[in-house]
């Protein structure tokens, strides 16, 4: 309790002064009932009068506990002025916020124009992987990923735990897209993650749309896990690294399994999602590191967005491979390759939401990207191909192989302008068919990131 | 086939254990040039940021992070000129030795009596570090303070050779004391510099130099052209004795400026290692120095 109160400083008085107020009654009350008893032996009315009388001094005395607190409030600051002189030591994220966490907040808005109308947008999927369409219109937009801004905070609890959280949020409401704490203290290189947060199966899963290189993210995660990817998931994650000569990290998931696309909240009672990843890298230069490492996610699955009007009920697994090679001249120039390959493996029922019919569906699919960004000076020019059913393309409903169409792709480049480490600006054109309709959506976006306060440091 | 991974990731952590010495991992070549000088063979130094790269600008790579983990002790710059990378390796390099409050976590900019602490500040002023300008590392002054605090350090993690690191500590000390002496026999005192980035007012202070100004119009922001012309006319006001900057850092707009006002520009080291003859941190400061003769 005490470090409860400890831990909010000043931000806390109020609650500081309503636990006085409530602890003082408490004690104060159990003295009463021992008089009264005594009072009520002898005169019962007197004893009342009493009573209030002591009731009024506990009040008077009370009004003093409140005051206390008050004029101790300017002595505190005293003692943080005299503390300026002796050694400062830095924290976790530099500076020195007792008080309070790291905050920063984004803002995410982009300028959307498409060869499609809203209307169609809104109802293109990827037939045979998802029915969920695209959230953007014809226009002003805020936010990548539909929300226009994002809020950050994060300070250490403790000396055992950091915390996070991440909270974006849109004209139409608020998200908790993640929330969680990490321990810092354990030995043996173990770590523990537990909250809300996005898994780090992937690449991309556990970056921010903020950080993407481009405007959204590649077509295999779209159909696979939808446009935010994974997401925030409710759960735990426990990661080791090992004092090895090259860098390799252990990490293991167990996750409620909410993701729409791939799970879905009620596909079981219970967490039903469950992740493995390896994570390498190793120095191919002075100036280059590769990266690279396999994923497995794999859980019970119930969901209404693969085929429309039909529920699928079953078990699905997705592997996934990402590599990425990145080279640094300078400061000034770099260049970064990246590749992803993820498959996925579902078997279930489909049961159809009209006819009630039941189906068996069998899926295993696949999809890949490939990208480069190039960077010189505040100037970034990226370029990026990702296609859908490379190698496996089975859709069988009542084992009966559908077909859908052309194969989807889609072509992509960026020019990104930053003039600080806080201010994008990005211009993107795609030309996207993953509609399967033999219309192309071509799209042009510009899209503008600014942040203010804290910044955590960026993952590699 | 996961046990035997386990198994081999687990004997060769023990293999790494087994080396002798305090594990010293350092952000920046000049600090581990001072841990060499005061550990000498007793102790092993891994540097995390080359010589050639502005500290400014640094990112976090898994090597700093594995470095981080296999860390008895992580020292740093401090003042928030590690801030882009130096929080992600102190999460995630899961060694509870480094983390803040902890002896194994080394902020050199505690000892360190700093200059331009800014007390309002906003992005809008640029790349600038509130808490004070943190490149100390030209401050011989400042640089045996932090000497004592590493060497205390040192002593700490390792009592054994407790005797061994105040002997070299106290040689560090007069070896700084005599070359103090070289240093400012050299008339700086009353010159005047334009310098590309806020890098050397520790050296200005100390050696009795004057900064009239600067290329970059706001510390980290490159700078345009209205602001070099304004720059130009004010030099021939002031004529200053040359321009100050690193081999990273904007060389090309210096020498630019240089070309269109006849005042030569000085290539300063920008860190131990980062020219020839800059091997540790004497000789580094030698360079400097003499550089500005």
């Amino acid at each position: 309790m005490a470090a409860g109160i400890h831990m909010g400083g000043p931000m806390n008085i109020r609650c500081l002064l309503v636990l006085l107020f409530s602890a003082t009654l408490v004690s104060s009350s159990f003295a009463e009932d021992v008089d009264s008893r005594l009072k009520a032996l002898e005169d019962r009315s007197a004893g009342q009068e009493k009573k209030i009388e002591e009731q009024q001094k506990t009040i008077e005395s009370l009004k003093g506990e409140i005051a206390k607190p008050k004029e101790q409030e300017p002595r505190q600051d005293n003692q943080g002025d005299a503390s300026q002189y002796s050694p400062k030591v830095s924290g976790f994220f530099g500076g020195s916020n007792l008080s309070n966490p790291n905050i920063s907040l984004l803002l995410d808005a982009f300028v959307y124009s498409s060869s499609l109308k809203d209307e169609e947008l809104k109802n293109r999927g990827i037939p045979g992987f998802t029915t969920q369409g695209l959230e953007r219109r014809n226009g002003f937009n805020l936010g990548a990923a539909g929300d226009g801004g994002e809020l950050f905070i994060f300070a250490p609890v403790d000396p055992y735990f950091n915390m996070y959280a991440n909270i974006p949020f849109s004209d139409e409401g608020v998200e908790l897209e993640e929330i969680f704490v990490v321990t810092t203290s354990l030995p043996a290189g173990l770590q523990v993650k537990a909250g809300k947060f996005k898994s780090n199966i992937s690449r991309l899963d556990a970056q921010h749309p903020h950080a993407w290189d481009f405007f959204d993210v590649p077509l295999p995660y779209r159909a696979f896990l939808g446009t935010e990817a994974l997401g925030g998931e409710k759960g735990v994650q426990f990661t080791y690294l090992p004092a090895l000569p090259i860098y390799t990290q252990f990490g293991v998931e167990v996750l409620q399994g909410e993701n729409d696309l791939l799970f879905g909240a009620d596909a079981r009672s219970g967490p039903h999602a469950f992740a493995f990843f390896v994570k390498s890298s190793i120095e191919t230069t002075d100036s280059s590191t590769l990266y690279f490492g396999p994923s497995v996610l794999f859980g019970k699955t119930r969901n209404t967005n693969i085929v429309n009007g039909a529920e699928f009920d079953g078990h699905s697994t997705l592997y996934g491979m990402e590599a990425v090679w990145k080279w640094k001249r300078s400061t000034r120039e770099g260049l970064t390759l990246q590749g992803e390959y993820l498959f996925l493996t579902q078997d279930g029922n489909v049961t159809d939401t009209v006819a009630a019919t039941v189906d068996s569906l069998h899926r295993r699919q696949d999809g890949f990207y490939v990208q480069g960004i190039y960077q010189l000076g505040r100037w970034r020019f990226g370029a990026r191909y990702d296609a859908l059913e490379l190698f496996a393309d089975t859709f069988k409903r009542a084992d009966v192989q559908q077909r859908f169409g052309e194969t989807p792709w889609r072509a992509t480049g960026t020019v990104e302008f930053n003039p600080s480490e806080f201010t994008r600006f990005r211009l993107q054109v795609a030309h996207d068919r993953s509609g399967r309709d033999g219309r192309s959506n071509d799209e042009a976006i510009l899209q503008m990131i600014f942040g203010i306060g804290a910044h955590a440091a960026h993952t590699f | 086939m996961k046990k035997i991974g386990l198994a081999l990731a687990l004997s060769l952590a023990m293999a790494g254990q087994a080396f002798a010495g305090p594990n010293v991992v350092v952000t920046l070549p000049w600090i581990g040039s001072l841990a060499r000088d005061l550990g000498k063979d007793r102790i092993t130094v891994t540097t995390l940021v080359k010589p050639s790269q502005d500290p400014h600008m640094v990112e976090a790579k898994p090597s700093m992070i594995l470095a981080g983990r296999k860390a008895d002790i992580l020292m740093y710059n401090g003042l928030d000129l590690e801030i882009g990378y130096l929080p992600l390796i102190l999460e995630s390099a899961k060694n509870p030795k480094i983390v803040p409050g902890k002896p194994g976590n080394f902020d050199c900019s505690r000892f360190v009596k700093t200059i331009e602490k800014l007390t309002a500040v906003d992005r809008s002023m640029g790349d600038v570090h509130p808490l004070g300008n943190p490149h100390y590392h030209y401050s011989p002054q400042n640089i045996l303070r932090v000497a004592e605090g590493m060497a205390n350090t040192l002593v700490d993690i390792d009592r054994a050779n407790s005797d061994f690191y105040q002997a070299n500590l106290k040689s560090f000390a007069e070896r700084l004391h005599e070359r103090q002496k070289n240093w400012h026999a050299v008339p700086l005192k009353g010159k005047k510099f334009v310098a590309y980035h806020k890098l050397f007012e520790y050296l200005a202070d100390e050696f009795g130099f004057r900064l009239v100004g600067y290329v970059e119009p706001k510390p980290g922001i490159p700078p345009s052209a209205g602001h070099i012309e304004k720059l130009i006319e004010d030099m021939k006001d002031r004529k200053p004795n040359g321009i100050l900057t690193t081999s990273f850092y904007g060389k090309k707009a210096s020498e630019s400026l240089s070309a269109k006002t006849g005042v030569k520009v000085i290539v300063l080291p920008a860190d131990v290692g980062s020219m020839p003859g800059t091997d540790d941190w004497f000789s580094f400061m030698d360079k400097t120095i003499l550089s500005l003769k």
